[in-house]
């Protein structure tokens, strides 16, 4: 059944491959197939028991027993909302694909590759299928990236190609050593979740999966390769990378890091969460400075997910709910603004903020699109009415028991948010649009329908925010149970350390990050 | 009018625009020859003349009859008689017959003042307030804007401040409201104030008599294209030129009706002429000067963004850019607005093929509007050149020197950077 | 001695001339003592004016009348008074600028009108036969 999602992209992308004749033929077969692949997923919501915390309509076949390699798929709350989001979004980018692109026959498969994988590795109950499905999809995206790319496409692909593959070895590392040290061969992750490790050896593997999985949000320090490969990503792919493969990291964190060394998880929390916030700040002060608004959207991305990062460093119940449902609007409102991006490049033929101006212009500029982008900046701004209010004050009102500092120097970040939102839109949308140059073409309803499509999303769940988080409750109050208590796995630490005579400078940073 | 080559005897102008310098020395137009110019300025002539065939009449409506009246709230619904009365230039009795259509209201301004915008018979008001009316704004913002600009029409002006003039609109103004003491009263107040309401209300009737040649001069021309004759640009200037010749020395008058009676404020003997008292000073002021349009730009005058002499004004359609003209309720919108009525087909179907389609509507007809100024100005610098300079084809070098310092003196006024003589010839012009 | 109208009436070439005069109702005036100087335009010069120029101001005598004055000016002017001046004060009002041996040329014109035949005397005045209309601006 789940395995469904991602077949059926798979087995679209053949056809297009051996039999489409024109780009417009590859493009509609693609939506006909990832249209289908939605329809699954909304079916799947359907047969989803929302009072069940653990896994259901689970999928087994036997595959390499001797590696403990199996076909094992599974859903819960989490993995639901990341397949819905996979889903609509890889319509979304198929749709506002240029129905002309060239070397269409490459291009509409690679995306569907691309979900298919992604879809897997959402679902993915063994740890080696998760990586396998998790490495699957890095070549198909090079390769958009380095061929529909933009200018410094070659340059930004290879970055993200090298970067990712880090991420990958440093995520099978910690796997295997998650495997091995339980004295087991087996990589079904049920099975691995009974492996209890000491400590120690979950603080080392929880390393390797956040620095590997930090490069995949990103999270700063790792997140450079984002700017350059979402900038020199055409529209659609950037909404795919931004919008889905983002997710995987976050994702990765709360299913494996969170879940498979709990204990080091718990311990290591008040690091994450300034970690978290660190990341908040330098994405949106970054995001201010950028003169290019794709790049200044990319870089809102690093400080958005920082707040997926704190609300999974406080794993309350409240903000648990939060992090899974701001994966969520995070990618529907980065999915958005990139597709509104590159409409504003594809009509006016830049991004500069400095040429940019007047788009609001009913007669010539893009009065809709305009409209849209303001929307979305107060979406991302967390102006309630809207999802991102929602999620990111989930995120707050959760985390701010556990670490009330982090939680208020994030807050600020929202409000620095706010800062780089208003620049763009007043530079873009507001002023006087200048007659000389200023000619846009008309966007055409077809142009405009992902971005109704988002933003009716955006509004529908930000005004109905229960049909968004319910979904999540029940699972991330399983996943919080699992969790130890801090203080808990603090004493075990001294412990451990102290009989081994490891001296670790961890006061410190503790007080400042839980404010007492 | 012949269309001699460039004479040899005279070398290349070293103007910044000696193209077009060339092209008029050749009896060309300052835009381009071409078909689609042609198509261009023709549609927008026939859509301009039907809106001026109900302006004219309106303002003679005004300066005739509604005259003085202290509430003109009705000023706009002109009576059935002034949409009846006979074109001078149209119809059996014209003379010359300029357009071989009907004297009276052309019939698609007739259905327009019936059906309006909603496309259905209502009560005239209704139609007003659904704005489904000529804008008679703008005919009032082009009356305002002449007798602004003092300095352009002085003969005309000398007549307004003389003795004689004073002594006729003080009869009519008597006359008028007679049996009103009140307004009598106030009259002997402050007669200043009567007089410059009498004297605006001669320029109505001076720009009323002027249009009332252009509508015929237009549907003339829409006409000749609609039956193949008019080909080029050039012809299409020429036929103005000729125009312009024929009627130049058509009186201005102003004469008001109260009561059954009329009386000649300014006389027709005074001998003001339609080329010289209103033809010229229209051209000035309207298509170069004007004034700047409330509620499009800031200026600041302190900084010399405004220009202290008037006749430095630079505001005219000549001029304009037409993207923030656009703007609701100001006068050439109004003007651009009523041409949308009347746009004929081959020119929307124009509109609908560029890249915004009827979105910019109005935009696009101010841009073709700006093109067939450009021509109908070149016809008044080739009139202007044939009464006070020589023949294109004159074989005295010193002759031709003359015309060429004629017509470098006039492109001269476009060298400013506001001026869209440039972007006229280019088709991306849009 | 003949006045300005007789010789003009005795000439044919001035036929429109007259005609013009007459409907602007100016014979008797130039027919006073004047003195006046007329730049007479010859029948050639009002039909190189475009048609239905002529036409129009004949209907119309207080502004043909007008045109008319511009070809006249107070006072007996010779050629060869014209050398030292550039310009004249019609009675009309607007200035007419003339050019008479102009830097020791042996052309004589006024405004864009060339004299054909100069200093055609008569009992009130003199007249400058011209070859073009000469209109205002």
């Amino acid at each position: 059944m789940l395995s469904t999602l991602i077949w059926l992209p798979l087995l679209g992308a053949i056809p297009i491959a051996l039999f489409a004749q024109t780009a417009k033929q590859s493009r509609n077969i693609a939506l006909a197939f990832s249209g289908a692949a939605m329809l699954w997923t909304v079916w799947i919501f359907s047969q989803f028991d929302l009072a069940s915390g653990g896994l259901q309509m689970q999928e087994f076949v036997s595959w390499l027993p001797v590696l403990g390699l199996n076909y094992d798929l599974a859903v819960d709350g989490l993995s639901l909302m990341m397949i819905f989001l996979n889903s609509l979004l890889t319509w979304i980018a198929i749709y506002s694909s240029s129905s002309d692109i060239e070397r269409h026959r490459l291009f509409y498969p690679l995306i569907l590759v691309v979900s298919g994988g992604v879809a897997g590795a959402f679902l993915a109950q063994n740890l080696l299928l998760f990586f396998l499905l998790f490495e699957l999809e890095l070549v198909p995206l090079y390769l958009l990236v380095a061929i529909w790319g933009g200018p410094k496409r070659a340059y930004a692909a290879t970055k993200f190609l090298l970067y990712t593959a880090i991420a990958g070895a440093l995520i099978l590392a910690s796997f295997l050593g998650a495997v091995w040290l339980g004295d087991s061969f087996d990589f079904s992750y049920q099975q691995v979740l009974q492996n209890q490790l000491p400590l120690v050896s979950q603080v080392i593997l929880l390393a390797l999966l956040l620095v590997g999985f930090g490069i995949k949000i990103p999270l700063v320090p790792f997140h450079t390769w984002l700017p350059d490969t979402y900038v020199a990503a055409s529209p659609p792919v950037a909404i795919l990378l931004g919008g889905v493969l983002a997710k995987l990291g976050t994702y990765g964190l709360l299913r494996f890091g969170m879940g498979l060394f709990p204990d080091a998880w718990a311990l290591l929390s008040p690091y994450l969460a300034v970690w978290a916030t660190v990341s908040v700040l330098y994405g949106s002060v970054t995001a201010i400075a950028q003169k290019d608004i794709k790049r200044m959207v990319a870089y809102s991305s690093v400080g958005h997910m920082g707040y997926v990062m704190l609300g999974a460093a406080a794993f309350t119940p409240l903000s648990m709910v939060g992090a899974i449902s701001q994966m969520v609007s995070h990618g529907l409102i980065l999915a958005l603004l990139f597709h509104l991006v590159g409409l504003v490049e594809d009509k006016v033929g830049t991004r500069q903020l400095d040429q940019l101006n007047g788009l609001m212009n009913p007669t010539r500029g893009l009065p809709l699109v305009s409209a849209l982008l303001v929307l979305s900046g107060m979406a991302s701004a967390g102006i309630p009415g809207l999802v991102g209010f929602i999620t990111e004050f989930l995120v707050f009102q959760g985390s701010y028991i556990v670490f009330p500092v982090a939680t208020i120097v994030s807050v600020i970040g929202t409000g620095l948010t706010a800062v780089y939102f208003v620049i763009l839109i007043n530079r873009t949308c507001f002023g006087r649009l200048d007659s000389q140059k200023a000619y846009y073409g008309k966007v055409s309803l077809t142009e405009h329908l992902p971005a109704f499509v988002l933003a009716a999303l955006v509004v529908v769940l930000g005004l109905r925010p229960g049909w968004l988080v319910q979904w999540s409750e029940v699972t991330s109050a399983s996943l919080v149970a699992a969790l130890p208590e801090v203080e808990q796995v603090q004493l075990a630490w001294q412990e451990e350390t102290s009989k081994e005579n490891i001296s670790f400078a961890r006061q410190v940073p503790l007080d400042i990050a839980l404010g007492e | 009018m012949p269309t001699p080559t460039l004479s040899p005897t005279l070398p290349p102008s070293t103007h910044e625009f000696a193209d077009i310098i060339h092209r008029l020395e050749a009896g060309g137009s300052m835009l381009p020859d071409s078909p689609e110019n042609l198509k261009q300025i023709i549609g927008i002539y026939k859509a301009y003349a039907v809106p001026m065939d109900f302006y004219w009449r309106d303002l003679l409506y005004i300066a005739e009859r509604v005259f003085l009246n202290p509430l003109p709230a009705f000023k706009y619904f002109i009576s059935k008689d002034y949409l009846d009365r006979p074109n001078a230039y149209a119809g059996e009795a014209g003379s010359p017959r300029v357009w071989r259509g009907e004297d009276d209201a052309h019939p698609e301004l007739r259905e327009f003042i019936a059906q309006g915008e909603a496309g259905r018979k209502l009560p005239r008001i209704m139609h007003h307030l659904w704005h489904g009316r000529i804008n008679m704004e703008f005919a009032e913002a082009c009356m305002q804007s002449m007798y602004w600009h003092e300095d352009i029409n002085p003969r005309f002006n000398a007549y307004l401040d003389s003795d004689d003039y004073k002594a006729n609109a003080d009869k009519a103004i008597r006359a008028y409201f007679k049996g009103n003491p009140a307004m009598l009263g106030l009259y002997k107040l402050f007669p200043e104030v009567f007089l410059e309401k009498v004297k605006q209300l001669s320029y109505y009737s001076n720009l009323g008599l002027f249009w009332e040649v252009m509508a015929p001069v237009f549907f003339e021309m829409s006409d000749l294209y609609d039956e193949g004759k008019l080909t080029t640009v050039p012809e299409a200037m020429d036929f103005l030129v000729n125009g312009i010749f024929a009627v130049a020395g058509r009186p201005i008058y102003h004469q008001v009706f109260i009561k059954g009676e009329c009386y000649e404020i300014i006389p027709k003997s005074e001998g003001f002429t339609w080329l010289y008292e209103a033809a010229l000073p229209y051209v000035e002021a309207i298509f170069y000067r004007t004034a700047p349009f409330r509620g499009t730009k800031s200026y600041n005058a302190q900084a010399n963004e405004v220009p202290r002499d008037q006749a430095d004004f630079h505001y005219g359609i000549l001029y304009a850019d037409l993207f923030p003209v656009g703007s609701a309720g100001i006068p050439p919108t109004l003007l651009m607005q009523d041409m949308m009525h009347f746009l004929p087909d081959y020119l929307v179907e124009m509109y609908q093929a560029n890249s915004r389609g009827e979105d910019d509507i109005l935009n696009q007809v101010g841009v073709t509007f700006q093109r067939s100024m450009y021509n109908v100005t070149s016809a008044v610098i080739q009139a202007l050149r044939t009464a006070l300079c020589y023949p294109l084809d004159d074989p005295n070098p010193r002759h031709l020197q003359a015309n060429r310092d004629f017509f470098e003196m006039q492109i001269d006024r476009f060298k400013r950077p506001e001026a869209r003589l440039r972007d006229i010839q280019k088709t991306s012009y849009l | 001695m003949a006045n300005i109208v007789e010789i003009a009436l005795g000439n044919k070439d001035f036929s429109t001339l007259v005609a013009a005069v007459q409907a602007a109702d100016l014979v008797e005036a130039l027919q006073s003592p004047g003195p006046f100087t007329v730049f007479a335009p010859v029948n050639d010069a009002f039909a190189k004016l475009p048609p239905g120029t002529v036409q129009t101001l004949v209907e119309n005598p207080p502004q043909l009348a007008r045109i008319l004055k511009f070809h006249v000016v107070a006072g007996r002017w010779t050629q060869a008074d014209l050398k030292a001046q550039t310009q004249l004060d019609s009675l009309e009002g607007s200035p007419i600028p003339v050019r008479c041996h102009a830097d020791g040329g042996d052309d004589f014109e006024v405004k864009n009108a060339t004299v054909v035949a100069a200093d055609i005397e008569a009992s009130n005045g003199i007249i400058h036969v011209i070859d073009t209309v000469i209109l205002m601006g």
